[in-house]
């Protein structure tokens, strides 16, 4: 075979001299053909499945029967539904509340070039590397409140009872996928703090501004477009919580931690109620894709402007 | 040249895209390529599977269809099987938990009635205990046979707690509550719980129905009588839960507790609780993870008594048994009903006694002593034996569809978030079909 297709220098592919003909340019559909038909078989089809399955009673034995809208009324109806809506933005709230000063920090602390934060930052990058349902069973032994360490620290965790009460079960799943996900968005800033230009800390300092000025005034500007790209994946990551939530509380006590992604597992998977857990589904399509709009357009995505200009 | 590059790239792609579509589709079908002369088995993939080889070895020896054993390990068999039932590759023969596992297939009319075979061959109910036997029954027709052991419940103690603080094995309610009066003045949680597992919590719930209410008031509200839920014998059974959990018979944190993570054994092996009320399962739980305790301090008995409750004593709750159902689409019904006739053989008896579990025939009772445990085994048995009614887990008891919903009601009325009506309430609107 002869590719003779090469990328210049401005990113545009054009053909190499002496290789005219047919299908030179543009790839044609053929080309997304492979990633079309897996897209179109794993994503587009499930989800008229699961449009179509919304306004149907199944139970995965008999065939589905057309049920109207009484899936919808029912959930509309459910307490559990509701308040799991509300739990599933408090989480992402959180989330994103607690994780983003702590990364940004650590982040930009991590991109000085000296050596101990070289080592420590590759110690702290270490939970990243776990898979989030080993970390949940591990912070779950390491928080049972007879064996674990708050039985040693009573003066912290009383009787330990942080599964047993909403606040507490609600503080340890931030807790858990803080420390699991605050390295990754760390990596971020760190990447993006290390690529503002030096020229501005240099000036700044010819100003006479200090650390933290240089940091309100150069850094944080400079890393906008860093934090909306964390702060989406931030959003994105708390509304698909899911396995900390199955391994940690399994969305108890009672139905206190039972964020929507699980609640529709437990009709799906526990309950067998195939109609009801696709409506919370596509609940979920809808509002997800309501959230990621308004944050698009509150955010500026959508327009994001280069912080190089000027320089 | 270049025309001949996109015309290989043409068929790399469409090659490729035309295998995983093919591969897809070519999920299912290979085991029918296996023949007309076998029955499929499946079963809960886990430590007992061994049993069931050796059973399903000896039915080929004889047969002319052959058996074939498939697994499913634990956590995915429910949703495995409940994907499968309904296609293709269905099973002939499954494992489950009769009572509410089957009742969804009963209604759609998947399973075959096993009465006919009884009426041919009455060993096939007759040999084994009416209360485990029955648990398989829906609406007065035998749907399945007990194929494993049965799990009676039991209130587990550490003696050298109970003996510190002067406390014997509660013969009484009244009993168990001046116990955990003598142990909280001892320094130790009375009665561990992992409430965070929540069906640790329901044998609570059973137990004390059953012993004040009898096992009809449950039954009742199975068959669909939402009344018996706010009867005065339900709201009795409820404020006795109340009066225990506030008598702080199970401390403050039992919902951080869990017993699958080894947390609540743990504490009643190492002397940090006095009971625990849990199936029987607990006695190879602490045999694995504290085999000294096991062998010396850990003690059990029977449930305590209700003074003026309907339940009798000697009734046990729990898991009946695990069940062998067939599918009614099966081609080869005889050599199903040949299958479950080995599941009363002193083979199958032997086998599951020396792996631990405690088989329901009427003939397990002369191999007793070659069990694992005797004297425990003999204990469980004389109790199942003798027990006029044994409840089903509730759990299993009631629709897959009701759980979660039972689950999270139990758990904040166990734990004081949820009143007494508000309990009531939500046990009512429970699905019961």
């Amino acid at each position: 075979m002869t590719r003779t297709a090469t990328p210049s220098a401005d990113g545009e592919t054009v053909e190499k001299p002496g290789s005219s003909g047919i299908g030179a340019g543009r790839p044609g559909f053929l080309w997304a053909a492979p990633a079309a038909v897996f897209f179109g078989l794993f994503a587009i089809v499930p989800l008229i499945m699961v449009a179509v399955l919304s306004f149907a009673s199944w139970d995965g034995l008999s065939d589905p029967e057309f049920a109207g809208l009484d899936n919808w009324r029912r959930l509309l109806d459910d307490p559990v539904m509701i308040k799991s809506l509300w739990l599933s933005v408090l989480l992402t709230v959180l989330g994103v509340a607690v994780q983003t000063p702590l990364s940004i920090l650590l982040g930009v602390w991590a991109a000085g070039h000296q050596r101990n934060r070289a080592v420590l930052s590759a110690i702290y990058f270490v939970p990243m590397l776990l898979s989030v349902a080993a970390v949940s069973v591990l912070w779950r032994a390491v928080l049972d409140p007879n064996l674990g360490v708050p039985a040693q620290a009573t003066w912290l965790f009383g009787d330990g009872n942080l599964f047993g009460t909403q606040a507490t079960a609600i503080g340890v799943l931030v807790f858990v996928s803080t420390w699991q996900f605050t390295p990754l968005h760390t990596l971020i800033y760190q990447g993006a703090a290390r690529a503002v230009p030096q020229v501005l800390y240099q000036a700044a300092q010819v100003d006479g501004a200090g650390t933290v000025r240089q940091f309100f005034h150069i850094t944080l500007p400079q890393l906008r477009n860093s934090i909306i790209t964390s702060m989406i994946l931030m959003v994105v990551g708390g509304l698909t919580t899911f396995d900390t939530v199955l391994i940690l509380t399994q969305g108890g006590p009672g139905s206190d931690t039972t964020i929507s992604a699980y609640y529709m597992y437990q009709k799906a998977f526990k309950s067998f109620d195939y109609g009801a857990a696709s409506t919370i589904a596509l609940l979920l399509v809808l509002v997800s894709t309501v959230i990621s709009l308004i944050v698009v357009r509150l955010s500026g995505y959508d327009r994001m402007r280069s912080t190089m200009e000027g320089l | 040249m270049k025309q001949r590059a996109r015309l290989s790239r043409t068929l790399v792609v469409g090659g490729a895209a035309l295998a995983l579509v093919l591969s897809l589709s070519g999920c299912g079908g290979d085991s029918d390529a296996a023949g007309d002369d076998t029955i499929h088995v499946l079963v809960y993939g886990d430590a007992a599977n061994k049993v069931e080889k050796e059973i399903v070895a000896t039915f080929n020896k004889t047969s002319k269809v052959k058996a074939v054993l498939d697994t499913i390990p634990g956590a995915d068999y429910q949703a495995k099987l409940q994907t499968i039932i309904n296609s293709k590759q269905a099973p002939d023969v499954f494992f489950n938990w009769g009572g509410g596992s089957i009742k969804p297939f009963v209604d759609a009319g998947l399973l075959l009635p096993l009465d006919p075979f009884i009426a041919k061959d009455p060993d096939l109910k007759a040999k084994f205990l009416p209360s485990v036997f029955n648990s398989a029954v829906v609406d007065g027709t035998s749907y399945g046979v007990p194929m494993r052991g049965t799990q009676p419940v039991l209130l587990f103690n550490n003696g050298k707690v109970l003996k510190k603080a002067g406390v014997e094995p509660p013969k009484t309610w009244d009993d168990l509550l001046a116990a955990v009066e003598a142990l909280k003045a001892d320094g130790v949680t009375p009665i561990a719980l992992g409430g965070g597992d929540r069906w640790p919590t329901l044998m609570w719930f059973e137990y004390l129905y059953d012993r004040i209410a009898g096992p009809e008031l449950f039954q009742k509200a199975l068959d669909g009588d939402q009344d018996a839920w706010a009867s005065p014998d339900s709201r009795k059974a409820l404020s006795s839960i109340r009066e225990l959990v506030d008598a702080g018979a199970f401390g403050t944190n039992f919902d951080s507790v869990k017993f699958t993570d080894q947390g609540s054994p743990t504490l009643l092996a190492t002397g940090r609780a006095g009971f625990e009320l849990m199936g029987s399962w607990e006695y190879s739980t602490q045999q694995d993870a504290h085999p000294e305790f096991a062998k010396s301090d850990l003690g059990y008995s029977t449930f305590p008594s209700v003074e003026g409750g309907k339940g009798d004593q000697a009734n046990v709750v729990g898991n009946t048994n695990n069940y062998y159902s067939v599918l009614k689409k099966t081609k080869h019904p005889q050599a199903a009903a040949e299958f479950l006739k080995l599941m009363y053989s002193d083979q199958f008896v032997k086998a599951q006694l020396a792996i631990g579990n405690l088989p329901t025939t009427t003939n397990t009772e002369g191999f007793l002593d070659a069990a694992a445990s005797p004297e425990f085994a003999k204990f469980q048995y004389d109790m199942v034996k003798a027990a006029p009614a044994f409840q089903l887990s509730w759990d299993q008891a009631y629709p897959q569809s009701a759980a979660t919903a039972m689950y999270q009601s139990l758990q904040q009325f166990f734990n004081g978030s949820m009143d007494e009506d508000a309990f009531i309430k939500a046990m009512q609107a429970l699905p019961t079909s």
